[in-house]
């Protein structure tokens, strides 16, 4: 996909980086802490269980890193440089030695063979990217036969109050680098993932982990 | 993770080419990932290799050979 293709959903890759370049210095006191926390270590937990070598969509920066057992070695990759070089700066300034590696690339076209990884995270990912179908699809490829998929991701709301909401929010998604209404069966059709467990995540139900695996 | 400019073998043994999917391989001089079968070259920026086809050098243009 190009850098600044509009999407069907209006957002595109350039206005990610730029609402991340804004967030990148106060993300971590924000949204992450507030939010996030919980899910984040439940995501590296659940991935950690079966694999070594794991790949983390949307690093960001960094906030999961510490979370995954110190044998494992962690891939990172992300689309905004700014959320990276924080990344970079907690993996080096606290010896994480589980990470292998950070790269700047689009998550709907992974720089990775197929196969390559044992588990595959991506957490708060799935609003924030154009194309949430073409993502799951390359994180899939990339995982090997047998390999889990764990997603943390907020999804369109069940009940009428909560999707009037997401709905009235839908104009700022490009603003905020998110977008709020997203269904999970819409993220799900076509996939031959198989579904292991969808949890509803404290506060509120109001984000969920999926956890998925690929056909062995 | 290690030093600065460093990369680790296993993140260099995972990269491919996103245009070709093909392999790379590590320029140490000039900082970069080359896939010769897109004739594109890689940036890597602090130690995070960049693999965007966008922002990649062209080998071909501009006596990049």
């Amino acid at each position: 996909m190009a850098l600044g293709s509009p999407s069907a959903f209006g957002m595109d890759l350039e206005a990610i980086r730029r609402a991340y370049a804004r967030y990148a210095p106060i993300y971590d006191h924000t949204f992450s802490w507030m939010l996030a926390r919980q899910g984040r270590r439940l995501a590296a937990t659940t991935a950690a269980a079966r694999a070594r070598v794991i790949l983390e969509l949307g690093v960001g920066t960094g906030l999961t890193l510490p979370l995954y057992p110190a044998d494992r070695r962690l891939v990172g990759i992300d689309i905004s440089p700014d959320m990276l070089a924080l990344a970079q700066r907690r993996a080096r300034e606290r010896k994480l030695g589980q990470v292998a590696g950070l790269s700047l690339m689009d998550a709907g076209n992974l720089a990775f063979c197929d196969a390559s990884f044992d588990a595959v995270v991506a957490a708060y990912v799935m609003s924030v990217v154009p194309e949430p179908a073409a993502v799951l699809a390359e994180a899939a490829r990339v995982c090997r036969p047998g390999g889990d998929i764990v997603l943390v991701n907020h999804f369109a709301g069940e009940t009428v109050a909560r999707r009037r909401i997401e709905r009235a929010l839908e104009p700022l998604a490009d603003w905020l680098g998110w977008r709020p209404a997203f269904g999970f069966e819409e993220l799900m059709a076509g996939s031959t993932l198989r579904l292991v467990e969808r949890r509803p995540l404290a506060p509120f139900g109001l984000f969920t982990l999926v956890h998925l695996r690929k056909p062995a | 993770m290690s030093d600065a400019q460093s990369i680790d073998p296993k993140l260099l043994e995972l990269l491919v080419c996103p245009l070709t999917k093909g392999p790379l391989r590590y320029d140490r001089e000039r900082e970069e990932l080359v896939s010769e079968q897109a004739r594109l070259a890689y940036p890597i920026r602090d130690g995070i290799p960049i693999m965007l086809v966008e922002e990649a050098r062209s080998l071909d243009a501009g006596g990049g050979r």
